[in-house]
């Protein structure tokens, strides 16, 4: 009895401060979501909805702005390019950067842990250091402005991010899985193929998706590397904000970047389960 | 005799054979990882050193003679180049641990017991995969000194309207207001994964014996969270110096160079000036900085792992 009062006071303190800790961590979640909630409704905005003081929250909705930038701009072929260029370096780097995560993770190599340091030190070179030799080099063989130059290049930081996640994956995962396999008459990439990468699937299915945003999202090497055919849509956004002589034109900038954001947001939240799983594993298992 | 020999030698041989073949076989996962990165990375690196020792001739658009230092000797002595890393540094000075603190305090706010903790989680996925270089577009929008939503919140608190994009302070808090927006979701989501990994009945024993609130966040989850806190630092530092898309898009460098970081700084000098062996230099000179500096800080974290 006196015991439940006295814990009275302070139980009713601890479940304010419950709810006001939720309050704050719901209010700074609408925060960091405003930009893009700004970013969407602004695009269905006409222009003239667009620039006003006090910003209008109501207004007509219209497709104005999404049916005629992309007529003019070929905002649509970037989008293909942008699709190209992320599945296929999404899915070389998932390829090769499970391999050799497995082969750093399981399989004894001479140098091994020199070639771990190595990797984790590559994700820190500064793209702009490669874009130069890069640019030089693209332009000397003429394969500039083509997918498969930039699908190679963006696997530069893909892979060492891919190697890294994967190798402590398959570290955690039981010996005996491919030892077993391996005794059954499995070679090692029978191993591999059969038994590993099946059960690997959610690690796998989310690095890759991880790796495809961020091929997504690239802009230095997409800049340096591509004019024309082979443009993404980054860059396009790039020179939309950046145009100084009109001025940024608001309309574009936010149909645009909607269209760029919305398919990467449905991806990551209909696998954000493993996604999560990944970043907090990519962080802690380092 | 003879074929008994004869056989042994094949046995001998086909060991050596299956030895053989199983290096291949390990080394083989290894092949397609180290042919792309040999091409793409490694090469262009020795390619960049190259170019920086060299004079690079416009014409043939290569590196035609070796000059030695002399590259590194003109961008040490161009006070741009001086004045962009220092950009750099107080960006990174700023925004690194603004995002740290941030980023875990959120994730302490979200991690109450309560029903729509998984989607508020999910949420903050959201401006997580916005491009860099949209976020910068869209803040732009946003600061805008005259037509910007936050000036006229600004003004609705009763402030007097803020340039942001031509003063040259108001610029780099802007540039550090939209990275941190970019990038906080992304320590959050980390560690609110570290904080529920947290032993609980270390917690249950500390309320026990009547520790509060306060001093159980100093003494036990401070502490117990120092190696993840160290390890986020280092993924979010790899990112932050090789920041580019939101500077360009959001302030390209402006006003006066006030954002100018060094990415963007070489880019220019690079592209859009042609200076190829000046950029090369800077870029190496930048490479090494970043590598002793990532190589410093990854040592620093196994070390505070090691001690935990």
């Amino acid at each position: 009895m006196t015991a439940a009062a006295f814990d009275a006071p302070l139980r009713r303190r601890s479940r304010l401060g419950r709810k006001v800790r939720i309050a704050a961590g719901v209010f700074a979640c609408v925060v960091f979501l405003f930009p893009v909630f700004w970013m969407v409704l602004s695009s269905f905005k006409e222009q003239r909805d667009i620039f006003t003081v006090p910003p209008t929250l109501f207004f007509t909705p219209t497709l104005e702005t999404y049916i005629s930038y992309m007529q003019r701009a070929d905002i649509s072929r970037r989008l293909i390019n942008t699709v190209i260029v992320a599945a296929g370096s999404g899915l070389l780097s998932i390829v090769a950067g499970a391999m050799a995560g497995y082969a750093l993770a399981r399989i004894k190599l001479r140098g091994a842990g020199t070639i771990g340091v190595i990797i984790l030190l590559s994700r820190g070179v500064p793209p702009i250091a490669l874009a130069v030799p890069m640019f030089l080099v693209a332009r000397s063989l003429g394969v500039t402005d083509m997918h498969i130059t930039l699908i190679l290049a963006y696997c530069t930081f893909l892979i060492p991010y891919v190697m890294w996640l994967m190798r402590g994956f398959f570290l955690a995962l039981p010996k005996e899985l491919e030892e077993s396999a391996m005794i059954d008459g499995c070679s090692r990439f029978g191993a591999f193929f059969k038994i590993i990468v099946p059960i690997s699937m959610p690690g796998l299915l989310s690095t890759m998706i991880f790796s495809m945003i961020l091929a997504w999202e690239e802009l230095l090497f997409a800049l340096v590397l591509t004019n024309r055919y082979a443009s993404t849509i980054p860059v396009a956004i790039a020179g939309i904000a950046g145009d100084t002589v009109n001025g940024a034109n608001w309309g574009a900038l936010t149909a645009v970047g909607t269209i760029t954001v919305i398919p990467v947001v449905v991806f990551a939240l209909l696998v954000q389960k493993w996604l999560i799983q990944g970043l907090a594993d990519g962080a802690t298992k380092g | 005799m003879r074929t008994m020999t004869a056989a042994g030698a094949r046995k001998v041989r086909s060991r050596t054979w299956t030895t053989l073949a199983d290096v291949m076989s390990r080394w083989a996962f290894m092949g397609p990882a180290a042919i792309i990165l040999g091409a793409m990375l490694a090469y262009p690196i020795f390619y960049t050193v190259e170019i920086s020792f060299s004079r690079f001739d416009l014409m043939t658009f290569s590196a035609v003679e070796w000059i030695g230092w002399e590259n590194y000797a003109h961008v040490l002595d161009d006070y741009r180049f001086w004045s962009s890393m220092k950009v750099t540094l107080v960006y990174l000075v700023f925004a690194l641990p603004l995002q740290i603190v941030l980023g875990f305090g959120i994730a302490f706010l979200i991690n109450a017991d309560w029903r729509g903790r998984g989607t508020v989680r999910a949420l903050f996925i959201i401006p997580m995969v916005v491009a860099p270089v949209v976020a910068g577009g869209i803040w732009r929008m946003i600061l805008d000194p005259l037509w910007g939503i936050m000036n006229w919140l600004i003004g609705l608190a009763g402030f007097a309207p803020l340039d942001w994009f031509g003063d040259p302070n108001l610029a780099m808090a802007a540039i550090v207001i939209i990275d941190t927006w970019r990038w906080t979701p992304f320590v959050v989501l980390i560690a609110t994964a570290a904080l529920l990994s947290l032993p609980r009945d270390i917690f249950e024993a500390a309320e026990i014996d009547g520790a509060n609130w306060w001093s159980m966040l100093w003494s036990i989850t401070l502490p117990l969270l120092v190696p993840i806190i160290a390890a986020t630092f280092v993924v979010r530092w790899l990112g932050a110096v090789k920041m580019f898309d939101i500077a360009l898009a959001a302030t390209y460098g402006g006003p006066g160079g006030a954002t100018n970081v060094i990415n963007l700084f070489i880019y220019e000098e690079a592209f859009r000036s042609l200076r190829f062996a000046e950029s090369a230099a800077m870029a190496v000179i930048v490479l090494v900085l970043t590598m002793v500096l990532t190589g410093i800080f990854l040592f620093g974290t196994r070390k505070l792992e090691e001690r935990c």
